[in-house]
């Protein structure tokens, strides 16, 4: 019915005089038993076809990636729910929005012959306004997976852009976001997971239980490691770090619930970890099994509203080694005071979580089954249900 | 509580890796991967651990707990317990064997998974199967002693279809390599 109806289209577009002779014929014939406005409903001018542009990413954006393997990530409104447009972020890529509002940044892969052929990976950069390619920024690899805010960061004034690389060797690709060049890899064994080090380049978890930093110096770098924190087979820190850029902080969750700030810098600093369930007045979580407790759980499971502090966080009951689960509740921990000051219910077990950075702060929740919820973080209140929003990672603008 | 030896599954995937395949450009980068010196951390406690295995119920994670032996197309098949993604046993291929004009990946991450029958710990290696779409069958998400992206052999998110001539991932097999 799609075919017909533009194939329609297009026969207009060419044919307008011999199409209104018809209309005209046609509608004199029956002029005789109708009445006569009929003739002039008929003579409409046809539609041009239009493209919209929209306007720069907005505090109340979401963006919403498809589920696993597909491809675009859907602008929806948090104040109406209405989708704005869709980004082309093709599967498995990764998402970074420029500080400045200009353009959105995809990193992806694709292939001469779609699934086979010559592999390409690159940076596609898409207008924000007209949300149109721009250029590419050709690259020497990434790492194929999606799902994940730490692979594809950019530095706090945008002009240089980190994708993580693996091969599965680790490295890291420094691209030149202002001349739009690759500018070389730096190898990075061990180690994934990267956060914005403002001044000095990019630090990253690593699976000895370190946060490394990676001082870049022009064609030369300096990488060094904080003592380890915590222990990368016993207790992962979730990959999916959020961090604020005004503060120039990251917080990190593990699974047992263990939340760690790092001030960022050139010798970063790691607070000392404390639990989200004592947090919250329980006891905290363990590791062991048949310990049934609320675990922080999903694929991005926090989210942090910068301007005033508060973590919410994707939460389940269960054991141990259930750090993928939906959540049944979102909770509100305020990293100032260290409690849990909200607890919300939540369906449909959401996997992924954001929260836009203005006064509103809304929240935005999706899993699974493609669904997502805007929900007021003050009050709890479910404000949307989108279908098929989109099952994937959330992306906010993030203040400068 | 039996905690998981990457250091182990490691040397036992690079073993199985070098008398399997002669991709010597995936070796080599799969090789700067694991001679990292601080790649995989060592851990004297969990081999003092290892050395005396507890397979009580109460040490088992809930996947071990409810595991069965029998039927290999469900998510709670022994095996399975770090497994993401479709099972190839559904896709028609098998427990070690691709589906038909799929690849096997020369690289996995891997699990350490107790067997009911006999209470042992065993180390599964999951080797993608590479080069048709998703298969889409039997989709399972098991977790245990599954990590993050910077320890990425037991991280299940990764597709794993290094080495072979498409990254399309198919399906997810479920190798023995050996006891853990």
């Amino acid at each position: 019915m799609m075919t017909f109806i533009g194939a329609g289209k297009n026969r207009l577009g060419s044919k307008p005089a011999s199409l209104a002779v018809g209309l005209a014929l046609g509608a004199s014939a029956i002029a005789g038993t109708f009445a006569s406005p009929l003739l002039a409903e008929t003579m409409v001018e046809a539609e041009e076809a239009e493209v919209n542009t929209i306007e720069p990413p907005k505090p109340n954006w979401f963006f919403v990636r498809g589920g696993w393997g597909s491809a675009g990530s859907s602008i929806f409104d948090a104040g109406t729910g209405k989708m704005i447009g869709m980004v082309s972020t093709s599967r498995d890529s990764d998402l970074a929005i420029d500080p400045d509002g200009k353009f959105y940044y995809v990193a992806e892969t694709m292939w001469t012959k779609v699934n086979r052929g010559t592999r390409m990976d690159l940076v596609s950069v898409y207008d924000s306004k007209t949300l149109k390619l721009v250029t590419e920024i050709p690259t020497p690899g990434r790492l194929i997976i999606g799902g994940f805010n730490t692979n594809f960061v950019l530095s706090d004034d945008g002009k240089t852009a980190y994708d993580y690389n693996f091969d599965p060797a680790s490295s890291v690709n420094v691209i030149d976001m202002v001349k739009r060049k690759f500018v070389r890899a730096i190898e990075l064994p061990g180690c994934a997971s990267l956060i914005p080090n403002p001044g000095v380049g990019f630090s990253a978890l690593c699976a000895d239980g370190t946060l490394a930093t990676v001082a870049v110096k022009g064609a030369t770098q300096d990488i060094t490691r904080t003592a380890e924190f915590f222990d990368a087979a016993a207790d992962p820190i979730f990959s999916n770090v959020v961090y604020d850029r005004k503060k120039k902080l990251a917080v990190m969750v593990s699974y047992t619930g263990q939340v760690r700030t790092v001030a960022m810098g050139a010798a970063p600093v790691v607070s000392a970890p404390f639990s989200i369930q004592e947090a919250g007045g329980m006891r905290a979580a363990d590791v062991k099994p048949l310990d049934v407790a609320w675990y922080p759980g999903g694929m991005q499971p926090t989210a942090l509203h910068r301007p005033t502090g508060m973590l919410w966080v994707l939460m389940h009951k269960g054991e141990y080694w259930s750090h993928k689960e939906g959540a049944e509740e979102i909770w509100g921990l305020d990293l100032a005071t260290k409690k849990v000051v909200k607890r919300y219910p939540v369906k449909g077990h959401p996997r992924n979580i954001e929260i836009t950075q203005d006064d509103a702060a809304l929240i935005m929740v999706n899993g699974m089954e493609n669904n997502a919820m805007i929900i007021d973080s003050k009050t709890g209140e479910t404000k949307h249900e989108i279908e098929n929003a989109g099952g994937g990672l959330i992306t906010v603008v993030e203040p400068k | 509580m039996i905690r998981f030896n990457p250091d182990a599954a490691g040397e036992k995937m690079l073993r199985r890796l070098a008398g399997g395949t002669s991709r010597r450009g995936i070796l080599s980068r799969l090789g700067a991967a694991l001679v990292a010196a601080p790649v995989f951390p060592l851990l004297p406690v969990s081999r003092a651990e290892a050395a005396k295995p507890d397979r009580s119920p109460e040490a088992k994670t809930a996947f071990a707990r409810t595991a069965q032996t029998k039927d290999d197309t469900k998510c709670n098949y022994w095996r399975y317990c770090a497994i993401d993604g479709s099972l190839c046993t559904c896709c028609g291929g098998g427990m070690h064997t691709c589906p038909a004009g799929s690849e096997p990946s020369p690289v996995s991450w891997v699990g350490s998974c107790i067997n009911p029958d006999d209470g042992k710990a065993y180390m599964i290696a999951y080797r993608d199967c590479c080069g048709k779409p998703t298969c889409g069958q039997c989709g399972c998400d098991n977790t245990d002693r599954e990590t993050q992206l910077y320890l990425p052999q037991l991280n299940n998110n990764v597709i794993w279809c290094f080495g072979t001539s498409s990254m399309e991932y198919h399906c997810s097999t479920a190798m023995m390599i050996g006891a853990a």
